[in-house]
C-alpha cells in the first residue's frame, strides 16, 4: 500500500507533526489557568486583573498550537 | 477502522465531500455573484459588507436616541461601549484609552459579527476564516502600535526594544533581537493567525461532523443500521456547535484585547 508512495505518508506526518505542536500549549494553558484560578479564589478582589491577564496568557500560549494547525495545511 | 469503510462507501456513493484538483481552483471566481473590472464578488464579499453595514447599524440605531430610559437595543448597545471602553480601553491602555475607543470599538464589533456568522443558521460561514480579513484587520492595529511608538517616543522607541534596559547587560543584545524580531515581524502575524485558525479550526469541525451526520443519515437506504452512526456526529456536532459560540465571542475579545495590549506598549514602553 505504501510502496514509494511518500504523498501517503505526507497527510500523515502532519498529522503527527501537529499532535507534537500541542502538547506544549496544552500544558502551558493548563498552567496559566491554574495559577490564574488559584490567584482568583486567594484575592477576589483582584479577580478582574487575574482574568485579563490570564486570557493574555492562553492567547501568547495558544498561537503556538495554532501556528501548528495552520502548517499542517501548508504541508 | 468500521467507520473508516463506512467513509469510504459514503464518499463514492454521494461524492458530497471533494478536495479541489488545485489548490488556484480556489481563487478563480467559478462562484463570483458578478464582477466588477477583474474583481469578483461572491458570497464572502457580501457577508463582509453585510457585517460591516449591521455593526454601523447597530451602534446607530442603538445609540440614536440617548435616552434616560434605555430600551432593549440601547441596553445592548451601552454595555457592548461599557465593556470595551472600561474592561480594555481604560484598564489596559490605562487614562489615554478613550483615543482609541473608535478603533477598538468598531474592530470589536465587526470581528464579533464576522464570527457570530459561523453559528447563524443558513449562514454558517464565519467571514474572518479568510485569511485576507484577519490579516488587514491584524495589520491596521500594527500600523497604529507603531506609529503611536514612534510618536511618543521618537527613535527611542526602537532603541529601548532593542537596548531592554531591564536585562543584565551580557544578555541584552540577545534579548534585544528576539524582542525586535517578536514586536516588528511577529506581532501581526500571531494576531491574524490566532482569529483565523480558531475559526477554520471551527468552521472545518462543524462541516465535518454535520455534513456527515446528515450524509449518514440520508444515506439509510444504502448502509441500512449503520446511518446510526450519523446521528451519534451529528449529536457531537450540535455541542461543539454550542462551544463555537462560546469560541466566536472569546477570539473577538481576544484579539481587541491583544490590540489594546499592544498599543498600551507604544504608549507607555517602560512597563
Amino acid at each position: 500500500m505504501l510502496e514509494g508512495n511518500i504523498e501517503v505518508l505526507k497527510g500523515a506526518i502532519a498529522l503527527v507533526g501537529y499532535g507534537l505542536a500541542a502538547i506544549g500549549p496544552g500544558i502551558g494553558i493548563g498552567i496559566v489557568v491554574g495559577n490564574a484560578i488559584s490567584a482568583m479564589v486567594r484575592q477576589p478582589e483582584m479577580q478582574g486583573v487575574a482574568r485579563t491577564n490570564m486570557f493574555l496568557g492562553i492567547a501568547f500560549t495558544e498561537a503556538l498550537a495554532l501556528i501548528g494547525f495552520v502548517l499542517f495545511f501548508i504541508a | 477502522m468500521d467507520g473508516l469503510i463506512l467513509a469510504s462507501e459514503c464518499d463514492v456513493a454521494n461524492e458530497v465531500i471533494c478536495a479541489p484538483a488545485n489548490v488556484n481552483e480556489l481563487f478563480f471566481n467559478s462562484h463570483a455573484w458578478f464582477t466588477v473590472g477583474g474583481l469578483a464578488f461572491t458570497r464572502t464579499s457580501f457577508l463582509i459588507f453585510l457585517a460591516a453595514a449591521l455593526s454601523v447599524g447597530f451602534l446607530f440605531f442603538s445609540l440614536r436616541k440617548g435616552s434616560l430610559v434605555p430600551g432593549r437595543l440601547q441596553t445592548m448597545g451601552e454595555g457592548v461601549v461599557g465593556f470595551v471602553r472600561d474592561d480594555l480601553g481604560r484598564s489596559i491602555i490605562g487614562p489615554e484609552g478613550d483615543r482609541y475607543l473608535p478603533y477598538l470599538l468598531s474592530l470589536f464589533i465587526f470581528i464579533l459579527i464576522g464570527n457570530l456568522f459561523e453559528v447563524t443558521p443558513l449562514v454558517n460561514f464565519p467571514i474572518t476564516s479568510r485569511m485576507a480579513i484577519p490579516l488587514f484587520l491584524s495589520l491596521v492595529t500594527y500600523v497604529i502600535f507603531v506609529v503611536v511608538g514612534f510618536k511618543k517616543n521618537g527613535f527611542r522607541y526602537v532603541f529601548d526594544i532593542a537596548w531592554p534596559k531591564s536585562v543584565p547587560v551580557a544578555l541584552r543584545p540577545l534579548v534585544g533581537l528576539i524582542e525586535l524580531v517578536s514586536t516588528f515581524a511577529l506581532r501581526p502575524i500571531t494576531l491574524a493567525v490566532r482569529l483565523f485558525a480558531n475559526l477554520v479550526a471551527g468552521h472545518l469541525m462543524l462541516t465535518l461532523l454535520l455534513g456527515s451526520g446528515v450524509i449518514f443519515v440520508a444515506a439509510i437506504g444504502d448502509i441500512g443500521a449503520k446511518a446510526g452512526l450519523g446521528v451519534i456526529w451529528f449529536a457531537v456536532g450540535m455541542g461543539i456547535f454550542v462551544f463555537e459560540i462560546v469560541v466566536a465571542i472569546l477570539q473577538a475579545y481576544i484579539f481587541v484585547l491583544l490590540s489594546a495590549v499592544y498599543i498600551q506598549s507604544s504608549v507607555h514602553p517602560e512597563h
